[in-house]
């Protein structure tokens, strides 16, 4: 038995999914066959319907994020594997509005691959699709691959800007824009101290033997390089140095999310934002969002990851609408 | 580019089947030489799912190969060529079930086949295959397609992938077609062979048990 508490068979997914969805049955409704979510609630001027999805293991991602002011529809797959086309097909028609549908999706093949023949059906259907492709993650940054950067932390970010912003009516083409625009002023940075367990033999995925793995992705993929622990002080210095490098220029406000990997306490992440905080003030920069808690894990990764979103002006009044979705915080320190 | 005789979409649907079973061990094959092996699974399935679906109702050969390939088969190449079968199948049912719209919906294919799927020629992928069979469709018909597609399969044994399972073994994959390729031949033979039934078309598992 690969987790303590898994049921019988080795799929937990479509179990979770059933009692996510009894959790928060006020929010969000099941489809199953392909399993899907949709939001039970949308903003009456909503035309484009916001849809996202990938693999589970990412617990809230997505589905914690169905619900007014963010997401109409998500397409879990299997654990850190893309859904099929056909389950992010049924969730886009949906939640398509009159406008059409955005696809919010992580920088991953899979994900690519599979969002992208759903999008071809829907144009096929008549529907309009635009495609907001995350890709924030720095440690993927200038591989000698043709892949780019993967889609992490800053998902959470993306989706709350553009769940504002379809809420007051934006269309199919400006809320492509803005949601291009609101991943490019994204990067993120994730450590792991001890890596997930794995699905396949119940040990963890890779030994660390106290070192610490400097840039994983989301789905445990290892970091290229592990380095001797520093005092998380120093850590956090070095991260932001490089996250803050990593941004492209503009404004000087930011909004910062602390995540949590999956098995890093909340007393910890507090600790680790507070650090944080006090590094984006000493470099200048003024913080006008703060996340803090498990948001886009690696299911149970010792570990955190820091994204900074560089913010216009005209994107504040978005980050702080609220949402009533199971997993944003209605409220943020600013 | 003149025929304007209705395909037969059913017959061709029965003859890629047939040569989709008759070849599932070579795929195979060179789906362990580069990828994970289920290529040949995989499209047995597909077609076998196609060939029940048009038995049972109203849904012609490349319409059941579309839904089914689409909505059934995993894995990533499977749904791609889904995407081809029905642009194909949305073609031909506009009513003029000839060469020229044919050729309209295999382009109509490929195209959307490389939006998504962000592969080019040279890429060691079915595009290798399908990308000169449209060209050849547009020009010559079915026959010299079937040889474009064929002979388009056979160059990608020089290749080395960049996109695809086949991409993590590289330089390793050589020597052998990719079997992606070799599935767009197939394709393109049992299309001509029901079309062109005069014409020559060389088998594309000759030579390969």
């Amino acid at each position: 038995m690969p987790f303590p508490f898994h049921p019988a068979g080795d799929d937990p997914v479509p179990a979770a999914v059933r009692g996510f969805a009894r959790a928060h049955a006020d929010l969000v409704a099941l489809h199953e066959d392909p399993i899907h979510l949709l939001a039970r609630h949308r903003a009456p001027g909503r035309r484009v319907g916001l849809v996202s999805g990938g693999g589970s293991g990412h617990e809230p991602l997505h589905a914690g994020f169905l619900g007014r002011g963010m997401l109409d529809a998500v397409a879990p797959g299997p654990v850190f594997t893309s859904p099929h086309n056909k389950a992010v097909l049924y969730a886009s028609r949906a939640a398509a509005g009159p406008d059409g549908v955005i696809h919010i999706v992580k920088n991953y093949t899979g994900d690519r691959i599979n969002f992208g023949i759903a999008a071809e059906r829907l144009r096929m259907e008549g529907v309009d699709v635009a495609r907001v492709l995350v890709d924030d993650d720095l440690a993927t940054d200038g591989l000698d691959t043709a892949t780019g950067r993967r889609g992490t932390g800053a998902t959470v970010v993306v989706e709350k800007i553009l769940g504002a912003a379809a809420d007051s009516g934006a269309g199919l083409a400006e809320l492509a824009t803005l949601g291009a625009d609101v991943a490019a002023a994204s990067r993120s940075l994730a450590v792991a101290s001890r890596a997930q367990t794995s699905m396949r033999t119940g040990e963890p995925a890779f030994a660390l033997d106290g070192r610490l793995d400097y840039g994983v992705g989301i789905h445990g993929e290892r970091a290229r390089r592990s380095v001797d622990r520093p005092p998380t002080e120093e850590l956090v210095d070095r991260m932001l140095d490089e996250v803050v490098a990593g941004l492209p220029d503009g404004p000087d406000q930011v909004v910062m999310v602390v995540n949590g990997m999956g098995g890093t306490a909340l007393l910890e992440l507090y600790v680790l934002a507070e650090l944080a905080a006090a590094g984006l003030e000493a470099r200048g920069l003024e913080r006008v969002g703060l996340l803090v808690g498990t948001f886009v894990p690696a299911l149970d990764m010792a570990g955190f990851s820091l994204t900074l979103t560089r913010m216009r002006p005209e994107w504040t009044g978005l980050w702080a609408a609220p949402a009533q979705t199971a997993a944003f915080p209605r409220t943020e320190t600013s | 580019m003149t025929d304007h005789r209705p395909l037969d979409q059913d017959a061709v649907l029965a003859r890629f089947a047939r040569a989709v079973e008759d070849g599932h061990g070579v795929l195979t094959d060179l789906d362990q030489h580069s990828g994970d092996g289920d290529y040949g699974d995989n499209l047995r399935a597909g077609v076998r799912l196609a060939v029940a679906l048009a038995g049972r109702g109203p849904q012609r050969g490349f319409g059941a190969l579309g839904e089914v390939f689409l909505d059934e088969v995993g894995g990533t190449s499977g749904p791609l060529l889904g995407l081809l079968f029905s642009e194909i199948a949305r073609a031909l049912s506009y009513g003029s079930a000839d060469t020229a719209a044919f050729a309209a919906g295999a382009r109509a294919g490929l195209t959307a086949i490389q939006r998504v799927g962000e592969a080019e020629v040279g890429d060691r992928t079915m595009v290798d295959a399908l990308a000169p069979a449209v060209t050849a469709l547009d020009r010559s018909g079915y026959a010299a397609a079937a040889a474009a597609a064929l002979d388009g399969a056979e160059r990608t044994a020089e290749l080395a992938a960049r996109h695809g399972r086949a991409s993590y073994v590289g330089e390793r994959a050589k020597g052998a077609p990719d079997p992606g390729a070799v599935g767009v031949a197939l394709l393109f033979a049992a299309v001509a062979a029901v079309a062109e039934p005069g014409a020559e078309v060389a088998d594309p598992l000759a030579g390969r048990a």
